[in-house]
């Protein structure tokens, strides 16, 4: 009996020392689930750093930066670009149009004034503002101020004259013609820019400035070949009325050569 | 030696009853996690430590740098490209200037050239400085009153009575222009006005389409300058042709001489 007990006293003790050696070894609670732990602490320390950060380091700046956006649009909306002002000037572009197109019927009023018919025909050409009437010109221009004279009528030199002097005068009166025609059609181009600025935006704008700029050279530059146009007639006049002396001058000297002659053979 | 053998028997039998103890023994040992859980923890801290200095250094450093650039461009913007003081001195300049000079402007453009002291001359000064396109249908009958009329079929040839129509139609064609040139410089003063006057309140936005809006005007102008520039020259050129018209009318009419006299001389 004893030995029994004695036996089962030593089983007993067995299974406990093992049970406690398992038990030592084992990680301990804390590690797991259970239990309080110092890793807990330093998780929850390290939370709530992150916590502080964000707070600190994110939303702080994040909400700066929100509001400083909010100031650039506000300043954008109210004082670079307030709508109000941006009509306004959409509602300029409109009022313009009206304007623009009653200039243009100002200038269609009919200036022609001529009576007789040769002189008509002449003036409905100049005043056409048709280019495919140019052609027209040389011939209505002959009728009426008639062509060059012949060989027989005058020396080469005022046929020359002449001739230089016709061909200026045609091509002055072609030149208005032709400036005419395109006064109308930058007068068309300006009318369709501003009927784009009417819809237009601040940004798109700029374009159509650019656009504008570049249509003021080309007007320019067009008025600039008018005036060339316009200093050679009045060239071609100046050297007229040089020439007119030195025909003059000639016919004198040549006058004085006659009356020697004729005083020469009196006596 | 039967002893030893007899013992180690009673230990290999009694051990056979504790299989138990020695298999729940190995079972636990194989279940000890052993050193990972240790490892475990260190990794958390790192991984803590990495997560805190990224928001602290990457994410709040980029967002410090956000703020300070757009601190920076809008402060750019508020004081340096649009400050809204020196938009509104702008706009106050653009009114000062505009009462400034509007009005002396105006008053300069406003005196009257008419210096005509005769009836006839006198109405028809008035007509070409009118300004008003609906007069110059009024203006054939002054000008004629003033100039004369071309002259009939039976007082002079026919190229003279063309030349002086001519002459005539272009002078008068002119005047007309003028009058409708007037008109339209007074319709582009008025344009000139109110573009300057919404300058006076436009905004830096709005600007750009008000300085459009005066180039598309000046584009405008400039075609009409080249109308005006296109009856000068008609008409410079009608006097260069009137002019070799006379040089081609004498050298006829020389000819016309030479023959009168060769025919006296050849018939006594």
């Amino acid at each position: 009996m004893s030995g029994r007990i004695w036996k089962l006293a030593r089983n007993m003790v067995v299974a406990v020392v093992g049970f406690a050696v398992v038990v030592m070894l084992l990680p301990t609670k804390a590690r797991s689930q259970l239990g309080l732990d110092p890793c807990c602490a330093i998780i929850s320390v390290g939370l709530s750093t992150i916590s502080n950060l964000l707070s600190s380091a994110v939303a702080k700046p994040l909400s700066a930066i929100q509001q400083l956006e909010q100031d650039a649009a506000n300043f954008e909306q109210q004082v670079v670009f307030p709508v109000a002002a941006i009509n306004q000037a959409r509602g300029l572009a409109t009022q313009f149009q009206g304007q623009f197109a009653q200039m243009k019927q100002t200038f269609q009023l009919p200036v022609a004034s001529a009576t007789l018919p040769t002189a008509q025909q002449l003036e409905q050409d100049l005043l056409s503002r048709n280019p495919n009437s140019v052609s027209q010109i040389t011939t209505n221009y002959a009728a009426l101020y008639g062509a060059v004279m012949p060989a027989t009528d005058a020396p080469q030199q005022v046929r020359d004259l002449v001739d230089i002097t016709d061909a200026e005068a045609q091509a002055a009166m072609k030149k208005a013609v032709e400036i005419d025609s395109l006064a109308d059609l930058e007068l068309q181009a300006a009318e369709q820019i501003n009927q784009q600025l009417s819809t237009a935006a601040p940004g798109s704008a700029a374009i159509l400035e650019a656009q504008a700029s570049a249509w003021l050279v080309r007007a320019n530059a067009y008025t600039q070949s008018a005036m060339a146009e316009l200093v050679r007639v009045r060239s071609i006049e100046l050297a007229n009325r040089g020439a007119q002396l030195k025909f003059s001058t000639a016919h004198t000297t040549n006058l004085h050569s006659s009356e020697t002659q004729v005083l020469q053979g009196a006596h | 030696m039967r002893r030893h053998l007899k013992y180690f028997a009673d230990v290999a039998r009694k051990f056979q009853h504790k299989r138990r103890l020695v298999l729940l023994f190995v079972l636990s040992l194989c279940l000890l996690p052993g050193t990972a859980r240790a490892a475990g923890l260190t990794d958390i801290l790192t991984l803590l430590n990495t997560i805190t200095s990224t928001i602290q250094n990457a994410i709040g450093g980029v967002l410090s740098g956000i703020q300070t650039l757009n601190t920076s461009v809008n402060n750019f913007r508020q004081q340096i490209i649009w400050p809204v003081n020196a938009l509104n001195q702008t706009r106050g300049f653009v009114a000062s200037t505009r009462s400034h000079y509007q009005a002396l402007m105006n008053q300069i453009h406003a005196i009257k050239n008419n210096s005509a002291t005769l009836t006839s001359p006198t109405q028809l000064e008035s007509l070409y400085r009118s300004a008003q396109g609906r007069s110059i249908a009024q203006m054939q009958g002054s000008y004629t009153n003033v100039y004369a009329p071309v002259p009939l079929a039976t007082d002079a040839k026919p190229i003279q009575r063309n030349l002086m129509d001519m002459d005539d139609a272009l002078a008068m064609g002119s005047l007309k222009t003028a009058v409708l040139s007037d008109q339209t410089t007074n319709g582009m003063l008025g344009l000139a006005d109110s573009i300057e006057q919404q300058s006076a309140t436009a905004a830096p936005g709005s600007g750009p389409m008000l300085a459009t809006e005066a180039q598309i005007a000046s584009l405008e102008s400039q075609a009409y300058f080249a109308k005006v520039l296109a009856a000068e020259l008609r008409q410079e050129a009608a006097k260069l042709a009137h002019e070799n018209a006379l040089l081609k009318q004498s050298a006829a009419n020389t000819r016309n001489l030479q023959n009168q006299i060769q025919q006296v001389l050849t018939h006594p």
